[in-house]
């Protein structure tokens, strides 16, 4: 794991094209901010997250990793998200088996909500900050 | 559907599998004794040489099943309950045509690593059975496992209390297993193996335990091979994507100063660990396979067994449950969104 970057996480996130995506494309255009932290990777469908990208996005470096989609039953393609529902839930069974939990994050968010997709992300982002920042205390 | 059952006499077995042989285009897959150990062997013509038991577990023999496609051949599998179990998930992940083949699971009362050469192991069901009593002279992944009762698939050959061997038809080509051999149709006795045990809690480590158990492994990929349900033809890690090599190694090198080597150990088997968990019978192939003797059953099993229990499911067990990743419930899982 690479080593954190003084203070600054790192956080990778697969946003849905349809919704997601959408919404921090209209956070910005609201001028809301979020942390710059954040890199979001654009999908067609949160389905499209193979949890491989979640896991190569963790050892390469990323503090923590959120996939985030249409609301359930708002899929553009049907039920893309109830798969990536099981996924993601199983992920993160699994990354609790390893003692890492903290580093998945699912949510979902709608084109129209970026006001709470702004709040996802900074309450993501704060909480990864004071766990490390936690760490380091007690590291010293 | 009502099981069936019918005890199977001295060499009812071989006389109904060499008349299954007989016909044109029908193949047995089961097990060869011979004086180098018990191997796989699929059998044509006649079944001479066949054992029902092997005591000594090399691969998992659903590997050679993967893409078998053909519906002319008939093939009868007597293989062990855990080859069986991957045999099925294979047939749910559409790599198996199931058309021509009836799936028998064969009682199996535990295993030794083929590495290991035992001089007094028993050859048959029932001294094996007396013989794995004592658990710790099995693999590990063996002591652990789910389902040792040929109770998978469409018939069984289980070992009764009493040693006498029985076949029992679970489905229609069961039938026709079970109409192979001679005799009638008996009430089922009871059998010598019981249900295995649950798993021990929730699997649980960390990294630093995973770092430890994995430091040795060099990146052969040999578990991924033998793996009898890691089927993907295209491979994420054939590419470059995943465990870069030469510039891109430089590149990423420079980028991320990781330089320990070899790369990717950590992504490599946790992203096959979620692949393969659903699908994981648990069967210790991988381990098996290891150069370097990692324990990478424990691993796969731990979390498959955490994984499938999410969902209620057990790999195998029944041909016509869902794996879970291609199904869904519309109202489900609500803690794990945030």
């Amino acid at each position: 794991m690479g080593e954190q970057t003084e203070g600054r996480p790192q956080i990778v996130g697969f946003a849905c094209s349809f919704c997601t995506f959408k919404a921090s494309e209209m956070a910005g255009s609201l001028r809301m901010k979020y942390p710059d932290g954040v890199r979001i990777v654009q999908v067609p469908c949160s389905s499209r997250v193979d949890p491989a990208f979640v896991i190569k996005s963790i050892f390469d470096g990323a503090d923590a990793v959120f996939v985030a989609g249409c609301h359930p039953g708002d899929c553009h393609f049907i039920k893309g998200n109830y798969f990536t529902r099981r996924k993601m839930a199983a992920l993160k069974e699994m990354l609790d088996a390893f003692s890492m939990k903290e580093k998945l994050r699912l949510f979902w968010v709608s084109a129209a909500e970026a006001r709470r997709f702004v709040q996802k992300v900074t309450a993501l982002y704060d909480g990864i900050k004071e766990a490390a920042h936690a760490d380091a205390g007690k590291r010293n | 559907m009502q099981t069936q059952a019918k005890e199977i006499k001295e060499g009812a077995l071989e006389k109904g599998l060499n008349r299954f042989l007989g016909d044109e285009g029908c193949l047995v897959f089961g097990f060869e004794g011979g004086p180098v150990g018990v191997r796989h062997r699929i059998f044509k013509g006649a079944i001479d040489g066949h054992v029902l038991f092997n005591p000594y577990f090399d691969v998992n023999g659903a590997l050679y099943l993967r893409r078998l496609f053909s519906k002319g051949a008939k093939i009868i599998l007597m293989l062990r309950p855990c080859e069986i179990r991957s045999y099925v998930e294979l047939v749910k992940l559409t790599q198996v045509e199931p058309e021509g083949i009836i799936a028998v699971s064969v009682d199996c009362p535990g295993t030794v690593s083929s590495k290991e050469k035992v001089a007094d192991l028993p050859a048959d069901g029932p001294g094996l059975a007396a013989y794995f009593k004592a658990e710790d002279k099995m693999r590990p992944a063996c002591r652990t496992c789910r389902e040792r009762r040929g109770v998978v698939g469409d018939a069984g050959v289980r070992i009764a209390a009493d040693g006498s061997l029985w076949a029992c038809s679970y489905t229609e080509k069961g039938d026709a297993f079970l109409g192979l051999i001679e005799g009638d149709p008996a009430a089922v006795p009871g059998m010598l193996l019981g249900e295995s045990g649950a798993p021990k809690g929730p699997f649980h480590t960390d990294m630093a335990a995973f770092a430890k158990d994995f430091a040795p492994c060099i990146m052969c990929k040999n578990c991924r091979d033998v793996c009898p349900v890691c089927y993907c033809i295209d491979c994420l890690f054939n590419g470059d994507e995943y465990l870069p090599k030469g510039d891109a190694l430089l590149n990423k090198v420079l980028r991320t100063g990781q330089g320990a080597m070899p790369q990717g150990r950590e992504v490599f088997h946790l992203v096959r660990m979620f692949h393969v968990s659903q699908s994981c019978v648990g069967c210790g192939a991988c381990e098996e396979a290891c150069p370097q003797s990692i324990p990478l059953a424990a691993y796969f099993k731990g979390i498959s067994e955490r994984l499938q229990e999410m969902f209620g499911y057990m790999s195998g067990r029944n041909a016509d449950e869902a794996i879970p990743y291609l199904t869904f419930q519309e109202d489900e899982l609500h803690d794990a969104e945030d």
